[in-house]
C-alpha cells in the first residue's frame, strides 16, 4: 500500500476535524489518523457512562439532589473527559502533540470511585474489627505442628513453647512431658498406621494372609502432590496430539485444515477461560466428590492450557527443516516426525514443568470445592475454627510450592539452555543404561503410587452421577431472563473492579519492596543483602499461597464479602507484581546508566533519565497481565466468601439450576476471553 | 531433463515473483541461476519441486507434467530431486545421522520410518553419504556442534541419500564465509561430473559462476533477462541484469 504523503489540508476539513469530537468522542482523534487513541476514547466514554448510570440505579452510587432532580456526580468528571477529548482532537488537528494525563486522570477518577463502592472498601472494618483479627492472627502465628504433655493433657506447642523447650534441654533443664508430632501435622503429611496386608505383600511372602503391617498413611497435603503430579503428567499426554490440530502451519499441510485450526483454537480457549475450580465444580457432577474429580478438574485446564502453548511453539519453530524434509519426499507423518517433533522437545518438557507448578498451586485449592487434599482439609478445619491447624497447612502448603517453584524453575533453565553435549564417548553405556533404568522403574513406581493415592477410577468416567445428564443438558441452554441476567452482570462488574483494586493496591505496595529485591540496586553492604533476600523471601512465600486460602483469613477480618475477596487478590497481587517488577528492574541495561552517569548527573538525575525510561513499558505490561489474572481468580474468589461472581455461580450449582449456572459460565468465559485480548493487544503496543 | 514453460508466481500479496519464465536443463548440465536478492530465483527452485506452488505455467521432469502431478505422485518426483539451502534446514537438535537419514523417507514406509527404523541397507549408505563430503567421524554428534561449512557438507549428504537425478542449491554458499565457498561447490561440481546428476544452483558471485557453471540464466524483476554460457555475459549484460550502479566484485 502506498503511503499517502501528509499534504495541507483544507480549511472547511480542519474544522470538521477540530470540532467532531464535540458530537462523537473520538472522531476528531480518528479523523487525525490517531485511530487507536480515537476508538479507545469512544470506547471509555460508552463504558464509563454505562456505569455511572448503573452504579446509580443499582447501588445510589454518587447520589445527590440538585434542585429536586436525583442525579450522580460522576456525571461531572465524564463531562470534564469530554471537554478534554475536544481540546485533544483540537489539539492533534494542528498536528500539535497533545498529553492524556487530564482524560485518564477524569476516567480514573470515575472508576475508582465506583470500583471503592461496588467492592464494599470499609476501611473502618480493618480497624474496628482488629482484636477479631488479632486473635486470627495468633493463631495463625502458632500453628499447630508439635504436640507437648504437661501434666498428662495434651497441648499445642508452638514457637515460643518450642524455643522454651529447646532452651531448657540444651541447658540440661528440667523439661515439661515428652513431646510429637501433633496429630494435625500427622494428618497433613500422613503417618504409619497398621493396615490388612496388601495381596502383592502376600505372594512375596513378606506378610501372612490376613495379619496387620505397617504401611504409610499419606496426609493431605502429600495427596495433594500425587493429584498435581497425575494431573501434569495426563494433561501433558494428551495436549501434545490436540497441540498439532491447533497448530496453523500443520493444518495448512492438509485440506480443510483451516477448519479444524479454528475449531481445535476456540475450544481451546473457552476451555482455559473457564477456572479449574467451576471445572471441579461441574466435575464432582459427573464423578462425584474426591481427589479423582480434582484430579479430572485440573487435567480438563491443563490440556487447554498446554493445548495453546504447544501449538503456539509449533507455529514457532523453525521452517527450513520442514521444508528440506519436505523436499526429500517425505508425507505428512514423517515430516512431523523428523522436522517438527525434535525442535519442539525441549520447548514442550519446560512448558509441562511450568504448568507442574501451576497445577500444584490449583491442586492445593481444588479440595475447596471438588474434595481431597490439602483444600478439603482446610475447608474441614477453618468450619470448625481451628485457625492453629489452618496455619499448619498454609506452612505445609509454603513448603511443598516454594520447593515445586524452585525445582520447576531449575530445570526450566537447564531444559531450555539446550547446549549440544561436548563430548558423549566420556560417559560408559553400561551405567547410562543403569541409570535409565533406574529412574525409569522410580518413575513407575511414583506413578503407580499417585494413581493409586489420587483414587483415579477410570470406570467412573463412564458411570456419571445422576444429575450429570441434566448438567450437560441444561448447561447449553442460555438463560437471559432477568432474574439470571440481573444478578450476572451486577456481580460481574463487582468481579472485574475487584481485581482493578487490588491490582492497583497490590502494585502500589509493592512498587517500593520491589527496589529493595533488586540485585543490582540494593547495595553492597551485609544489611542491604538481607534485605534483598528478606524481600524475595517475602514474595515467594506469600505467592506460594493461593488467593482462596487468602481469602479464609480476610473473611474474618472484614467479614464476608467483596472487600475481603480483593483484599485476598492484592496481597497475591503484591507478591507475584513485586517479583515481576524486581525481575525487570534487574534487566535493566546498564549502558544508559553509565552514559548518564558519565555527564555528571546526581542519582536521582539517573533514576528519572537512566532507569525509569527502562522499566515503564515492562512495568505497565505487568500491571495489565496481573490485572487479567485478577479477574480470573476473583471470579472464584466467591467460592471462600469473597464475594464476585463466584458467588453467583455456587448459589446456582447449588440448588442444581444448571441451565443459570450455564449461562453464568458462558458470561465468565466472555469477559475473561475478552480481557486476555484486550490485555495481549494493550501489552503489544505498549512495550 | 527439466522443461519450464511460461512459469508465473503471484504471492497473496500481490507480488510478481516470476513472469512467464521459460527454460530447459539438459541431464548432466550445471546451470547457474544469478540475479540480485528477490529477483526470483528462490521462488523459481521452490516451484520445481512445488514447495510453492507456480501460479501459472507448466514444469515438465522427464515428461512428466510436475505441475499436474497428485500429493503421492509428487512424493515420488520430489525424491528424485535433491535440494541444498542457503540457511543449511538442518534439524538443529537432531545427530548428523539422523539428518542425513530423513534424506531417505521419500523412499521408506511411514510406520517403521516414524519409529527411526531404518534398514541396514539405507544406514550404510547414510554413512557412505558422509564419508563422501568427509564428515563420517562426526555421524553421532548433534548437527548445531558443526561449522557453518560442515552443517552445508551434512545437506550435501542428505540430498545424496535420495540418489537424485537432479539436485536443486538455492544460494549454498550465500551463509558461508567466502573461503568455505569452492569447497562446497567442488561437492556439487564431483557429484555433477562424476555421478552425472543435473544442477541447478542460485549463485550471487560472477566468477564462481563462470568458474562452475556450465550453462546460465539471469533473473530480474522475476523476468528472464539472460539465458546463455557463462562466459557470455560480458559487462553490458552484468549491467542488465544488476543494475547501472553495480560494481563487479571478485570473490578470492
Amino acid at each position: 500500500m502506498a503511503k499517502t504523503e501528509a499534504v495541507p489540508k483544507p480549511v472547511a476539513n480542519l474544522l470538521v476535524v477540530r470540532w467532531s469530537s464535540l458530537i462523537i468522542p473520538g472522531l476528531g482523534q480518528f479523523l487525525s489518523k490517531k485511530r487507536t487513541r480515537g476508538g479507545l476514547i469512544l470506547l471509555t466514554i460508552v463504558v464509563l457512562a454505562y456505569l455511572v448510570n448503573w452504579s446509580l440505579v443499582h447501588q445510589n452510587i454518587g447520589k445527590i439532589d440538585v434542585g429536586g432532580v436525583v442525579t450522580s456526580w460522576l456525571w461531572l468528571p465524564l463531562a470534564l473527559f469530554w471537554a478534554w477529548n475536544v481540546l485533544d482532537a483540537r489539539a492533534l488537528a494542528v498536528q500539535k502533540t497533545s498529553s492524556p494525563l487530564i482524560g485518564i486522570l477524569c476516567a480514573a477518577i470515575v472508576l475508582y470511585v465506583i470500583a471503592w463502592e461496588v467492592t464494599d472498601v470499609r476501611l473502618n472494618r480493618l480497624v474496628e474489627r482488629f482484636n477479631d483479627a488479632r486473635t486470627v492472627a495468633t493463631n495463625l502465628l502458632n500453628p499447630d505442628m508439635i504436640t507437648i504433655t504437661v501434666n498428662g493433657q495434651d497441648q499445642i506447642c508452638a514457637w515460643r513453647c518450642m524455643d522454651t523447650y529447646i532452651g531448657d534441654k540444651l541447658a540440661g533443664r528440667p523439661v515439661d512431658g515428652p513431646i510429637r508430632a501433633s496429630d494435625n501435622l500427622l494428618q497433613i503429611f500422613g503417618n504409619l498406621k497398621l493396615v490388612p496386608a496388601a495381596r502383592w505383600q502376600v505372594d512375596l511372602g513378606l506378610a501372612t494372609p490376613g495379619s496387620k503391617v505397617k504401611a504409610f498413611n499419606a496426609g493431605s497435603m502429600i495427596v495433594t502432590i500425587a493429584m498435581g503430579l497425575m494431573a501434569t503428567l495426563f494433561s501433558t499426554i494428551l495436549a501434545i496430539p490436540i497441540s498439532f490440530f491447533a497448530a496453523r502451519n500443520i493444518m495448512a499441510r492438509l485440506p480443510g485444515g483451516a477448519v479444524i485450526y479454528y475449531v481445535a483454537r476456540g475450544i481451546l480457549n473457552v476451555v482455559r477461560a473457564v477456572d479449574t475450580i467451576v471445572w471441579g465444580l461441574i466435575v464432582i457432577v459427573w464423578v462425584g466428590l474426591g481427589s479423582f474429580a480434582g484430579v479430572i478438574a485440573l487435567t480438563i485446564h491443563s490440556v487447554a492450557a498446554l493445548g495453546k502453548l504447544f501449538s503456539e511453539e509449533i507455529e514457532h519453530i523453525d521452517p527450513g527443516p520442514v521444508e528440506a524434509v519436505t523436499a526429500t519426499g517425505a508425507n505428512l507423518i514423517q515430516v512431523i516426525r523428523y522436522a517438527v517433533i525434535p525442535q519442539i522437545v525441549p520447548s514442550f518438557l519446560a512448558y509441562s514443568l511450568l504448568r507442574w507448578d501451576i497445577n500444584m498451586r490449583s491442586a492445593t485449592v481444588i479440595g475447596f470445592v471438588a474434595g481431597g487434599g490439602i483444600g478439603f482439609f482446610v475447608i474441614e478445619t477453618v468450619r470448625m475454627g481451628g485457625y492453629q491447624q489452618y496455619a499448619t497447612a498454609l506452612w505445609a502448603v509454603v513448603v511443598v510450592i516454594v520447593l515445586v517453584d524452585f525445582i520447576s524453575g531449575k530445570w526450566r533453565e537447564a531444559i531450555l539452555k539446550d547446549q549440544p553435549q561436548k563430548d558423549k564417548n566420556t560417559s560408559r553405556p553400561f551405567w547410562n543404561g543403569l541409570r535409565v533404568a533406574f529412574y525409569t522403574i522410580l518413575g513407575l513406581l511414583v506413578f503407580i503410587y499417585c494413581w493409586n493415592l489420587s483414587e483415579i477410577n477410570l470406570g467412573n468416567l463412564f458411570s456419571p452421577g445422576s444429575n450429570f445428564g441434566l448438567l450437560i443438558k441444561d448447561f447449553v441452554t442460555i438463560d437471559l431472563s432477568p432474574d439470571v441476567l440481573q444478578p450476572t452482570i451486577q456481580q460481574l462488574i463487582v468481579t472485574i473492579f475487584q481485581a482493578f483494586l487490588a491490582t492497583t493496591l497490590g502494585a502500589l505496595v509493592a512498587l517500593p519492596f520491589s527496589f529493595l529485591a533488586a540485585r543490582n540496586l540494593t547495595g553492597r553492604s551485609r544489611l542491604s543483602v538481607w534485605i534483598y533476600y528478606l524481600t524475595r523471601a517475602l514474595f515467594n512465600v506469600l505467592r506460594s499461597i493461593e488467593a482462596l486460602l487468602y481469602v479464609v483469613i480476610f473473611i474474618f477480618w472484614v467479614g464476608i464479602g467483596p472487600f475481603a475477596g480483593m483484599l485476598a487478590l492484592a496481597v497475591t497481587s503484591f507478591a507475584l507484581i513485586g517479583k515481576l517488577f524486581s525481575e525487570a528492574i534487574e534487566n535493566i541495561e546498564t549502558g544508559p546508566i553509565e552514559a548518564v552517569n558519565a555527564t555528571g548527573a546526581n542519582r536521582l538525575q539517573m533514576i528519572v533519565y537512566a532507569i525509569l525510561p527502562q522499566i515503564t513499558p515492562p512495568f505497565v505490561s505487568y500491571l495489565i497481565y496481573q490485572w487479567d489474572i485478577n479477574i480470573r481468580m476473583a471470579t472464584i474468589i466467591g467460592f471462600a466468601g469473597g464475594g464476585g461472581i463466584g458467588l453467583t455461580l455456587t448459589t446456582f450449582f447449588g440448588s442444581l439450576e444448571y441451565h443459570k449456572a450455564g449461562t453464568v459460565v458462558a458470561f465468565i468465559v466472555i469477559i475473561v476471553a475478552l480481557m486476555d485480548f484486550a490485555s495481549a493487544k494493550l501489552r503489544q503496543t505498549l512495550v | 531433463m527439466l522443461k519450464v514453460e511460461n512459469l508465473s508466481k503471484i504471492y497473496p500479496n500481490g507480488t510478481r515473483a516470476l513472469k512467464n519464465v521459460s527454460f530447459e536443463v539438459k541431464d548432466g548440465e550445471f546451470l547457474a541461476v544469478i540475479g540480485l536478492s528477490g529477483s526470483g530465483k528462490s521462488t523459481l527452485l521452490r516451484c520445481i519441486n512445488r514447495l510453492i506452488e507456480p501460479t501459472s505455467g507448466k514444469i515438465y521432469w522427464n515428461d512428466q507434467d510436475v505441475t499436474a502431478a497428485s500429493a503421492s505422485e509428487m512424493r515420488k518426483i520430489r525424491r528424485q530431486i535433491g535440494m541444498v539451502f542457503q540457511q543449511f534446514n538442518l534439524v538443529k537438535r537432531s545427530s548428523v545421522l539422523s539428518n542425513v537419514l530423513s534424506g531417505r523417507l521419500g523412499y521408506v514406509n511411514t510406520l517403521p520410518s516414524a519409529l527411526h527404523l531404518f534398514s541396514a541397507a539405507d544406514n550404510s549408505k547414510a554413512f557412505a553419504s558422509l564419508g563422501q563430503v568427509g564428515l563420517a567421524e562426526k555421524s553421532h554428534v548433534r548437527a548445531d556442534s558443526l561449522s557453518g561449512g560442515q552443517q552445508q557438507r551434512v545437506g550435501i549428504a542428505r540430498a545424496l541419500m535420495q540418489d537424485p537425478k537432479l539436485i536443486l542449491a538455492d544460494e549454498p554458499v550465500a551463509s558461508l564465509d567466502p573461503v568455505l565457498a569452492h569447497t562446497i561447490l567442488k561437492y556439487l561440481e564431483q557429484l555433477n561430473k562424476e555421478r552425472g546428476i543435473t544442477v541447478l544452483c542460485s549463485l550471487h558471485f560472477l566468477d564462481l559462476v563462470h568458474r562452475y557453471a556450465t550453462s546460465a540464466i539471469a533473473l530480474k524483476d522475476g523476468e528472464m533477462v539472460f539465458q546463455g554460457l557463462p562466459k557470455q555475459i560480458d559487462d553490458a549484460q552484468f549491467k542488465a541484469i544488476y543494475g547501472q550502479e553495480a560494481e563487479r566484485v571478485s570473490l578470492l
